[in-house]
């Protein structure tokens, strides 16, 4: 986290906040967070960063079912009215963090929020992603299929878009773990 | 990169100070995306405040027949007469507008393949007709590599083609074809077209005879990201020299490729974060150009309007209806109606400001309290989880 970035939450109002999250003091975390839905929106999602690196690390568990590994942890971010505004996806994500509890499995599901907007959430406070393995265009793909890959010859068109999603998490500087919703099975990255 | 080399970029950028190549590579490289982010804000807000701009815009293909051959494109046919080739006869152009008259749009953006087939003449009537339907709309029309293309394949110089063109109506030029400018990558992706040098030519010319242009690049590709900053530099000079013309760039416009249907679709498709860390080192490097475009239809809305955070000061416009990129596999609706643009800036925090073609203010709206405030976490312990509600 750098220097710019701590200057930035303390000019958006948001050391308090920080102060009583370090502290574990969650009644008074939420209790001031109603700066949260005005503050600097960077700023309000680097202090989510912060508190997802240090209680939940850089590994991202992703499933293929929204339903998958419900646990008191986790927090789901519902995008269920379909709003269009990325910087409100963006803000719900980070709040959901900063007010959640502590270590919470904060879950964006991808189908709903686009994956680009995903990844960005990534970098505010999400740590698991759910949504259909799929093609370019979102549309579920049987696990069987295969696809001409220049240069690697055939592969599985479900392997292929976990690569992409792996991909996606290492530019977020992110390590991907796949969760199998029939099993709990952990894989680790397809290379 | 240390947190003291941001620490010496920052500076740099609050003195004024001109960021240097190692700076802008080491820009795309930094792990901490939203302190990138915040540096290219500052600069955003220093420019323009929580002002974002928009029009209300029209995109025209008219031919989609080209006889370059660039790997990226999903949009172009080769030959007329080919499967999907397309060439509107211009009574079938100027309909386009003519059906959109109840409520006309400020600008019509029209870019083409490079058709070998067409008289000049074409392209003087189909600007001539639309201004005749309606006066006072501004004809954003041709990039530089279509402009080289007249040049070339009519035999005038470029002052010539666009000489001719303006006294049909053509008002400003747009910023496509740019694509990546060092040689490593465009002798790769687009051989068959103008180079950096004959772009950026074109574009000096316009310049001089007063007429006012937009540039672009199309990265996510096989560039590296000093190929990026290479971009960035070639135009930040081209605009140092501009500074004394009559006309200048007006903005950049970085444009995420898109991989279905064309000659790179084995490369993965765009993200989130790449468009987000390129729009806030593109404002950061091209301290010369004043507007940085968010183009929605390339970055997705949602992805553009966070952009109004990570240097961005523009939303392009309306469109009404857009072909290339959703040739590409680009989920971006093909329009955007007046107020979802609104609300989008509004949502961003920003005040939105309705523009023409060459940045004068048309409307300013008043800012509005954000309405993204109903939302709290919720513990509920008789369930499973927590919701965000």
């Amino acid at each position: 986290m750098s220097a710019l970035v701590d200057r930035a939450i303390t000019a958006a109002g948001l050391a308090p906040i920080a102060a009583a999250r370090r502290a574990g003091d969650l009644a008074q975390v939420r209790a001031l967070a109603k700066v949260l839905d005005t503050a600097d929106l960077l700023a309000v999602g680097a202090l989510a960063d912060r508190i997802r690196k240090d209680e939940s690390g850089d590994v991202v568990r992703i499933f293929a079912n929204a339903h998958a590994d419900l646990g008191p942890d986790v927090v789901a971010v519902s995008l269920a009215d379909g709003t269009k505004s990325g910087h409100a996806v963006l803000r719900r994500v980070a709040i959901a963090r900063i007010t959640g509890p502590a270590a919470a499995r904060v879950r964006i599901d991808w189908s709903e929020s686009g994956l680009e907007v995903a990844q960005v959430a990534l970098g505010f406070g999400a740590s698991e992603l759910v949504g259909p393995i799929a093609n370019r265009r979102g549309l579920p793909i049987a696990d069987a299929a295969t696809l001409k890959v220049k240069g690697a010859g055939m592969v599985s068109a479900q392997a292929l878009k976990k690569r992409e999603l792996e991909s996606l998490l290492t530019m977020a500087g992110r390590r991907a773990v796949f969760v199998s919703s029939k099993v709990g099975l952990e894989e680790q990255p397809n290379v | 990169m240390s947190d003291i080399t941001l620490g010496t970029i920052t500076s740099k950028v609050r003195a004024g100070e001109r960021l240097s190549f190692d700076d802008g590579v080491a820009l795309f490289r930094h792990p901490d995306l939203l302190a990138v982010g915040q540096l290219a804000n500052e600069v955003r807000e220093r420019l323009h405040g929580d002002r974002t701009y928009f029009n209300r815009n029209m995109r025209v293909e008219v031919t989609n027949v080209c006889v370059a051959s660039c790997l990226f494109c999903s949009f172009a046919k080769l030959e007329e007469g080919s499967p999907g080739a397309v060439t509107m006869k211009l009574e079938e152009a100027w309909r386009e507008l003519e059906v959109r008259m109840s409520d006309p749009p400020a600008e019509i953006h029209i870019v083409n393949g490079l058709h070998p087939g067409l008289p000049f003449s074409y392209y003087e009537e189909l600007l001539k007709g639309f201004k005749r339907i309606k006066p006072d709309v501004h004809m954003k029309c041709f990039t530089a590599v279509e402009i080289h293309f007249f040049a070339q394949h009519y035999g005038m110089t470029h002052e010539q083609v666009l000489v001719r063109l303006r006294e049909a109506g053509l008002g400003s030029l747009p910023g496509g074809g740019a694509e990546i400018f060092h040689p490593e990558v465009r002798t790769r992706i687009s051989h068959d077209k103008a180079t950096a040098e004959e772009y950026l030519e074109v574009h000096r010319v316009a310049h001089r005879l007063g007429m006012a242009t937009n540039a672009t690049m199309l990265y996510g590709h096989i560039e590296t990201f000093e190929h990026r900053v290479d971009h960035l530099l070639r135009l930040r000079a081209l605009q140092d020299e501009s500074m004394s013309a009559p006309a200048r760039l007006q903005a950049f416009i970085p444009l995420a490729f898109h991989p279905d249907g064309n000659g790179m679709k084995n490369l993965p498709a765009p993200t989130g974060i790449d468009d987000l860390r390129t729009l806030a080192v593109s404002r950061l490097m091209l301290d010369n150009v004043p507007h940085l475009k968010a183009y929605w239809v390339s970055m997705t809305p949602k992805i553009a309007q966070v952009g109004l955070r990570f240097g961005a000061d523009d939303l392009d416009g309306t469109i009404v209806h857009e072909t290339i990129y959703s040739a590409a596999g680009s989920t971006s609706p093909s329009g955007l109606k007046y107020d979802q643009l609104v609300r989008l800036i509004r949502e961003a925090g920003r005040i939105p400001v309705e523009r023409d073609t060459l940045y004068n203010v048309v409307r300013e709206h008043a800012p509005e309290a954000l309405p993204e405030s109903a939302f709290k976490v919720k513990d509920r312990k008789a369930e499973k989880h927590l919701v965000v509600l």
